[in-house]
C-alpha cells in the first residue's frame, strides 16, 4: 500500500479501528443497541438518539481491502447465489452468514439491534432481509420513490433550493417515511428526538461539507494536486459515517489546515505532475495502490472522485426551518445524482472542467449492475466535452478475476496514446 | 374462415410484441413495459394498451445506449422501437416501477428526447407505484393513479368520472373471470400445454375485455372437451418470462408447464379488483398487491410459490445474466423443494434467446430424472 502523505490519514484510519471497537465493546459488554445501514440512510437520526451505525459499504470495503473477500464470496457460490448477484452489497450479508470460513476484520459485526435501506435497486430489499434473518434482528426500509423530474444543475439547486429538486409527493413520503424511523429510533432508546437537535446538526453537517468545499477547491486550484484522491477518500469518508459530530468536525478541518499547508508551501502529492485522472464509479477497494501506480512512470495523479465531491454537492441543505423535509430531500435522489442520465453525466463533466482533468477512468463494475446503469451516457458525455475515457473493468470487491497487471499496462497505454500525447 | 378463440386470442398475442405491430396505427395507443399498470385506467381515458414483449430481434440503436447485461430483452425492444421512430404515433409510454431497470429506462427515454436522438418519440410517464408495505404507501399509489389518469385524461380530451372507472373495472373482472377459467384448466388434470395456453392468457392485457371473456369463455369450453395431458407438470419459478420459448423447450421434452410466476401467464389475473368506494384506491391496491416483477417482495413470492407446489412435480427457476433480484430468492427455494421432494433445475440463458447448451443439458438431466408417468393425474 502506497504510503500516506498527509498525518490526517493516518489520524482518520486509526479513528475508524478505535471507533469499531469501541463499538463493539459497546454492544458486547453494555447490551448497547447499534444499527447497520445502508450508506445512503440518514446516519444522523441514528446518532442523536445515540445509535451508532456501521455502514455496509464502509464494511464492504473494509473485507475487500483485506482480501477477504474471495472466500466468503466462493461460500455464498457453494451456497447456490448466481455469480452475477452484487458483490458489493451483499458482502457484508456473506460476512455475517458465512463467518465460519474465516475470522472476519477486527473481531466481526456484532448482533445488530436493526438493519436500516433504501430499496434503491431491486436487490437491496432482498440482501437486507437476508442479513436481517441470518442476525435475527429487525429491518426497516426505506421505499425510493421514483423521480419524474431532474432539473439541470441539481448540484446548485440542492443548496438552497432543495425543494424544488425533489417533486412534493416524493419529498413528503420519504419524509414520512423518516418520521416512522424515528419514532422507531426513540422506541429503541427510550428517549425523543428534538426537532430543534436535528437542525442544529444539520448545520453541522452543513458546516462539514463547507470545509470540504474549501478543500476540494484547493485541489482545483492548486497548481498540482496537494492530495492523492486515495486519501481524499480516507479522510472524508472517515467523518462522513459520523458526520456532524465533534470528531468529525475538527478533523475535516484539520484535513483543510494540513491540506492549505501544503498548497501553500508547494507540496504537491505527485511532483511535477503531467496529467490528472478523475475516476468515476466505486473505488477499487480491493487494490487501492492501482490509483498512485503512475505517478512515478508517467507523472499522472488521480485528483478526483465522487467521494470528496459529492460531500458538499450532495449534502448541504440552507434552509432548514423543516429540517426532516431538508434530511429527506437530501437522500431521495441519491442514486439519480451518481448514475442516471441527465444528472450524472452533468455532475462529472462539470466536475472534470472544474478539476482540470485530462483523463477519466470509468469504472465498468462487474457484479453490481445498477451501478453500472448510466455508465455509457457518462462516458460520451467526458469524450464530447473532451475527455479522453477509458473504461476499466472490475469487481471492486472481488479480486478474483482482476488482472492488475493488465489494468495497469491498459492504462499507461491510454496515458500515452490519449492523454499524455 | 372465421378464426377460432383460441386462435384469436393468440393472435392478438402476438401481434402485441411491439416488433411485430405497427404502433403507427394505433394512435390512441399507450405503449407499457410490463402489465402492471392498470389496464382500466387506460381504457377509461379512452385509450388501448399496448404492451412490450421479449424479442429475438437485434437492437442496434438501443446498444449504443444501453449497458449490456442489465436490461432485459423487452426494454431493449422499447428503446429501440423509441429511437427508430416506431412508436411515434403512440399517445404516451408508460414505464411502471416494477423493476429498476424499468425505472432506468424511463430515464434514458427521457434524455433520448433531451438529446435530440428521439424526436417523434411519445412523452414517457413513470408510474411509481410503490410495493413495499409501509402505511404511506397506499395513499402515495392511489395518488399515483390519479395523475396518471389525469395525464392520460388531458391526452384523449375526454372527462373520466369516477363511475366510468367503476365500469372499466367492471369490465376488467369480467375478463379476469373468463382468463381464470383458463387457468383452471392448467390444474390438477391439465389440457393444454404450457405453451398454447400462455398466449390465451396473456392476451388478457390488450384485447377489450368484452372481446376477451367472450374468447377466453368460449376457448375454455372447447379445452375443458380435451383429454388430459400426461407428463410431469412443471411450475416456472424465478424472473417471470413474458414468451412461451421455455414452455416449447420443456413440452417438447414431454413434461406440460402448468403454470409461471408473473403477469403474463397464470398470474395474469389474481383477484377481481374490489371497488367498495373509491376505485382509484382499489386499483392502487390491487396493482400493488398483485404486481409481479424483482420489486414484489420476497415473502409475498415465496408464498406464491409454495401455494402453487401441490400441484406440480418439478420447478424450473430462471435465472437470466440480468438478474438482481431472484436469484437472492434461490437458496430459501431450493431448500422448500428439497424438503417437499419436488426436483428442480436452475436454467441461466436469456429465456427468449435459443437454449444455451448447458440449460439444454440440465433440462435433459431433470426430464431423466423424474419417473415416468404415463398415467395422467386424478385429482
Amino acid at each position: 500500500m502506497a504510503e500516506k502523505q498527509l498525518e490526517s490519514t493516518v489520524a482518520a484510519a486509526a479513528f475508524q479501528k478505535q471507533w469499531f471497537a469501541e463499538l463493539r465493546r459497546r454492544v458486547f459488554d453494555e447490551r448497547q443497541p447499534y444499527a447497520l445501514l445502508q450508506a445512503d440512510v440518514p446516519f444522523e437520526l441514528f446518532d442523536l438518539l445515540d445509535i451508532p451505525a456501521v455502514s455496509n459499504q464502509w464494511w464492504a470495503s473494509l473485507v475487500a481491502a483485506k482480501r477477504q473477500a474471495p472466500a466468503y464470496l466462493d461460500a455464498m457460490s457453494a451456497d447456490g447465489y448466481h455469480e452475477g448477484l452484487c458483490h458489493y452489497c451483499s458482502l457484508g450479508y456473506a460476512s455475517t452468514k458465512y463467518r465460519d470460513v474465516q475470522e472476519p476484520p477486527w473481531g466481526g459485526l456484532p448482533t445488530p439491534r436493526l438493519l436500516c435501506a433504501r430499496l434503491t435497486c431491486d436487490c437491496i430489499h432482498r440482501v437486507f432481509s437476508l442479513w436481517a434473518d441470518a442476525f435475527g434482528s429487525e429491518l426497516f426500509e426505506i421505499d425510493h420513490p421514483g423521480a419524474s423530474q431532474l432539473p439541470p444543475q441539481w448540484w446548485e439547486l440542492g443548496r438552497h433550493r432543495w425543494r424544488e429538486l425533489v417533486e412534493p409527493h416524493r419529498l413528503a413520503f420519504v419524509a414520512s417515511t423518516l418520521q416512522r424511523l424515528v419514532a422507531k429510533l426513540e422506541a429503541i432508546r427510550g428517549q425523543k428526538l428534538e426537532v430543534e437537535a436535528l437542525r442544529q446538526r444539520m448545520e453541522r453537517v452543513n458546516q462539514q461539507e463547507e470545509v470540504f468545499d474549501a478543500v476540494r477547491q484547493l485541489i482545483a486550484s492548486a497548481p498540482e494536486t496537494p492530495v492523492r484522491m486515495t486519501e481524499q477518500i480516507s479522510n472524508v469518508m472517515a467523518t462522513q459515517w459520523v458526520r456532524g459530530t465533534d470528531w468529525a468536525l475538527a478533523h475535516a478541518r484539520a484535513f483543510y489546515d494540513e491540506v492549505r499547508q501544503r498548497v501553500n508551501d508547494g507540496i504537491a502529492a505527485c511532483p511535477g505532475e503531467k496529467a490528472r485522472l478523475m475516476w468515476v464509479g466505486v473505488g477499487l477497494w480491493h487494490d487501492t495502490d492501482f490509483y498512485t501506480a503512475f505517478e512515478t512512470s508517467h507523472r499522472a495523479v488521480f485528483v478526483w472522485s465522487m467521494y470528496l465531491a459529492f460531500g458538499p454537492d450532495g449534502y448541504i441543505r440552507y434552509g432548514l426551518d423543516d429540517p426532516m423535509a431538508a434530511l429527506a430531500s437530501r437522500l431521495a435522489s441519491f442514486n439519480e445524482y451518481l448514475h442516471n442520465p441527465p444528472w450524472a453525466a452533468e455532475w462529472i463533466v462539470h466536475q472534470a472542467r472544474f478539476h482540470r482533468i485530462n483523463g477519466a477512468l470509468v469504472l465498468r463494475p462487474r457484479n453490481m449492475k445498477p451501478a453500472a446503469a448510466g455508465r455509457m451516457f457518462i462516458e460520451r458525455a467526458l469524450e464530447d466535452a473532451g475527455i479522453p475515457v477509458l473504461p476499466i473493468e472490475a469487481d471492486v470487491v472481488d479480486a478474483r478475476a482482476w488482472d492488475a497487471t493488465a489494468a495497469r499496462q491498459s492504462v499507461r497505454s491510454f496515458l500515452e496514446k490519449r492523454v499524455i500525447a | 374462415m372465421k378464426a377460432t378463440p383460441i386462435a384469436a386470442l393468440r393472435a392478438a398475442f402476438e401481434a402485441s410484441c411491439i416488433a411485430k405491430q405497427d404502433v403507427k396505427q394505433k394512435e390512441r395507443g399507450v405503449v407499457l413495459s410490463w402489465p402492471s399498470v392498470p389496464i382500466e385506467i387506460v381504457r377509461a381515458a379512452g385509450l388501448s394498451p399496448i404492451l412490450v414483449r421479449s424479442d429475438s430481434s437485434v437492437t442496434p440503436m438501443a446498444g449504443a445506449y444501453l449497458e449490456p447485461g442489465i436490461f432485459p430483452n423487452r426494454l431493449r425492444m422499447l428503446a429501440e422501437a423509441a429511437l427508430s421512430g416506431n412508436l411515434s404515433h403512440a399517445a404516451r409510454i408508460i414505464v411502471p416501477r416494477t423493476s429498476d431497470p424499468d425505472y432506468k429506462i424511463f430515464l434514458y427515454l427521457r434524455e433520448f428526447m433531451r438529446l435530440g436522438i428521439a424526436p417523434t418519440m411519445p412523452p414517457v410517464l413513470l408510474l411509481d407505484l410503490l410495493q413495499s408495505q409501509g402505511p404511506d404507501v397506499r395513499s402515495y399509489n392511489a395518488a399515483r393513479l390519479r395523475d396518471l389518469l389525469h395525464e392520460l385524461s388531458k391526452v384523449s380530451n375526454r372527462m373520466v368520472a369516477l363511475d366510468d372507472m367503476r365500469h372499466e373495472i367492471s369490465r376488467a373482472n369480467l375478463a379476469r373471470s373468463a382468463g381464470r377459467r383458463l387457468v383452471s384448466l392448467r390444474r390438477g388434470m391439465p389440457r393444454i400445454t404450457g405453451a398454447e395456453v400462455f398466449p390465451l392468457l396473456g392476451a388478457f392485457w390488450t384485447v377489450d375485455p368484452e372481446t376477451y371473456a367472450n374468447l377466453a369463455s368460449a376457448a375454455a369450453d372447447e379445452i375443458g372437451r380435451r383429454p388430459p395431458i400426461a407428463g410431469p407438470r412443471v411450475l416456472l419459478a424465478g424472473a417471470p418470462v413474458d414468451g412461451t420459448d421455455l414452455h416449447s423447450a420443456l413440452e417438447t421434452r414431454g413434461a406440460v408447464v402448468v403454470s409461471e410466476i408473473g403477469p403474463w401467464g397464470s398470474g395474469a389475473f389474481g383477484a377481481d379488483v374490489v371497488c367498495d368506494d373509491d376505485p382509484i384506491t382499489a386499483l392502487a391496491d390491487k396493482y400493488g398487491a398483485d404486481s409481479i416483477g424483482p420489486r414484489t417482495p420476497a415473502r409475498q413470492l415465496r408464498a406464491s410459490i409454495a401455494g402453487l407446489l401441490d400441484d406440480v412435480d418439478a420447478v424450473i427457476v430462471s435465472l437470466p445474466p440480468e438478474d438482481t433480484t431472484f436469484g437472492w430468492d434461490y437458496p430459501a427455494l431450493r431448500n422448500l423443494l428439497q424438503n417437499r421432494g419436488i426436483p428442480h433445475v436452475c436454467l441461466s440463458g436469456d429465456s427468449c434467446d435459443p437454449l444455451s447448451a448447458a440449460d439444454e443439458e440440465r433440462l435433459d438431466m431433470l426430464m431423466s430424472a423424474m419417473p415416468v408417468r404415463t398415467e395422467v393425474r386424478r385429482g
